[in-house]
């Protein structure tokens, strides 16, 4: 029923995650129906932002400026570094509060099913980084998922010699949960992974 | 646990219907192709969050119609909570209480049903996988941790095979094995787990179902030399170093919990091929009622048992007997076209043939 420009629109709206065709129909025909200024702006500041991100050369992250904000701020920690799946990680992370060191990205997990492989986790930037600088503690802070916990045991295993601190995320009760609501496997991983009261 | 309503729409051969159950359940009959099983079907379907005939919701949908709607009321452990289950042929849902579960596995955690099909014979006569499936099933309504374990499991053997298939550095392999290995002797030790409970109570009605007196005997066969006293994982590491070459060739996992076997024997002579048909029958109707008999255990309510036309292959007198037994401690539906030999069992009646 669409053709010409507008079918092609909605066929890249439709690339979006969580879209399908109706929503891509409804804001394909709600952007040529809006104020031509404001629907010219949006498309700029898509081209704008896609054109000037790239990976930071140094920790992988998407960033505006190269180094990013966190491998040139050397108020951070520079003895701590924390690897993350993806870019979005590291904000998820720092909403928290509780990190002030060094981030790095591998951007992907080992799935061997997705054809991902050592060789496409940027292994070899990441030991760049490990190699210039001071740190003494690597987190790993990746999902405790299949493919999270076969790149955690790889990269444990890569950083065996570095004899650096390597952690992980603690996997156990959720803040504010109830024991009684608790799957007995997260209950079975706090107990084995408990800690002292005075900690 | 019991149902007490179940309204059926374009389910099957089932346009609209409206069934209220007593708590003892029901005796459902009417002649072949009058829609006993899809019945038993929609109430299951609330168990296992599929049927237990196909993969495909779209199968189940009535013939020119889009979508097929169930809707039940079940009391659970005391409590009462109303189930949905909706599809269409790009959508499914189903609602507890009018949420939305995020994932069918969820169900195994509210409502427990044994259903004993026609089928179940397979269970001994068939090959191994039959076997897999019926004790993945059982365990996984005893634990939903085995459930989540074996989920992990076929995930890591997935990614596993794709990793034997593709040019692979040996250290990835060696994270990929650690982890197969754990999560794989985790999967065997509750199998090993729920057997020493499950070989005894089988023993035992076994013998109170059938006049005959063999041995039984069921053991577990494991794809992987498994040394006595040895360490499990040990075991499955050495096997799987020593069978890497061909693992490599043959580019999948040739060990491991989802090629293992659990073996049933009369007098020692594997059940499979030795046991008669009528042992075979009476074994599986015993190793269902013990899949029940554990649930009801650990889940502190019984389940709903379903008999789809099996008991007619016991011995009226036993087969009536057992009945009253369970009566007094489950509800209970009973499919079958011949009424008459259920005379005495003093369950509701449901003439499908006056209703559909």
């Amino acid at each position: 029923m669409f053709s010409g420009l507008l079918a092609e629109l909605v066929q890249n709206l439709k690339k979006l995650p969580g879209i399908g065709s109706k929503s891509a129909q409804r804001l394909a025909m709600y952007l040529i129906s809006m104020e031509k200024v404001n629907a010219l702006e949006l498309a700029e500041s898509i081209q704008n932002t896609v054109k000037n991100y790239k990976n930071c050369s140094v920790c992988n992250m998407l960033t505006e400026n190269n180094p990013c904000h966190f491998c040139s701020d050397y108020t951070r920690n520079q003895n701590q570094l924390c690897i993350v799946e993806n870019t979005q990680d590291i904000y998820l992370i720092e909403d928290t509060n509780e990190f002030k060191g060094r981030y790095f990205v591998l951007n992907n997990l080992l799935s061997p099913l997705d054809g991902i492989g050592s060789d496409e986790i940027n292994f070899p930037k990441l030991l760049e980084l490990l190699k210039s600088d001071g740190i003494d503690e690597i987190i790993l802070a990746l999902n405790p998922s299949a493919e999270g916990e076969s790149t955690i045991s790889f990269l444990a295993s890569q950083f065996e010699e570095l004899k650096v601190k390597v952690t992980r995320l603690s996997t156990g009760l959720p803040f504010g949960g109830d024991i009684e609501y608790t799957s007995s496997l997260t209950l079975g991983n706090a107990l084995k992974r408990r800690y002292s009261v005075k900690d | 646990m019991e149902i007490s309503l179940l309204k059926l729409q374009n389910y099957r051969n089932f346009a609209e219907l409206e069934l209220i159950f007593e708590p003892e359940g029901a005796l459902i009959h009417g002649k072949n192709g009058i829609g006993k099983t899809n019945l038993l079907e929609a109430i299951s379907y609330f168990a296992f969050g599929k049927s237990f005939r196909t993969k495909h919701d779209i199968d189940l949908i009535n013939f020119s119609k889009a979508f097929f709607r169930l809707e039940a009321n079940f009391t659970i452990n005391g409590k009462q909570f109303v189930f949905e289950a909706s599809a269409d042929k790009n959508i499914k849902q189903i609602k507890i209480d009018e949420t939305n579960i995020s994932k069918t596995s969820e169900l195994f955690q509210y409502l427990k049903i044994v259903y004993f099909s026609p089928q179940d014979i397979r269970i001994i006569s068939g090959p191994p996988a039959e076997r897999r499936r019926f004790f993945d099933l059982a365990i996984s309504q005893y634990s939903f941790n085995y459930l989540q374990l074996l989920r992990k499991y076929y995930r890591i053997l997935k990614q596993r095979n794709a990793l034997l298939k593709s040019k692979f550095n040996n250290l990835e392999k060696k994270t990929w094995d650690e982890q197969f290995i754990d999560i794989a002797c985790q999967v065997i030790e509750f199998r090993l787990d729920y057997l020493k409970k499950f070989i005894p109570l089988l023993t035992d009605t076994y013998s109170q179902i059938s006049n005959n007196h063999e041995e039984l005997d069921v053991k577990y066969k494991f794809s992987f030399a498994n040394f006595y006293g040895e360490n499990l994982k040990d075991n499955l590491r050495n096997h799987l170093e020593e069978t890497e070459k061909s693992e490599i060739e043959s580019l999948r996992s040739l060990s491991g919990p989802h090629l293992d076997d659990i073996q049933f024997s009369f007098d020692l002579h594997p059940a499979r091929s030795f046991g008669s048909q009528g042992q075979q029958r009476s074994l599986v109707i015993a190793a269902r009622l013990v899949q029940a008999n554990l649930i009801s255990k650990k889940a502190k309510d019984t389940p709903i048992l379903m008999f789809d036309d099996v008991l007619a292959d016991l011995d009226k007198e036993r087969a009536l007997s057992i009945i009253h037994l369970l009566k007094k401690k489950h509800q209970i539906f009973i499919a079958t076209p011949n009424v008459k030999n259920y005379e005495g069992f003093h369950l509701q009646n449901i003439n499908l043939e006056e209703l559909v």
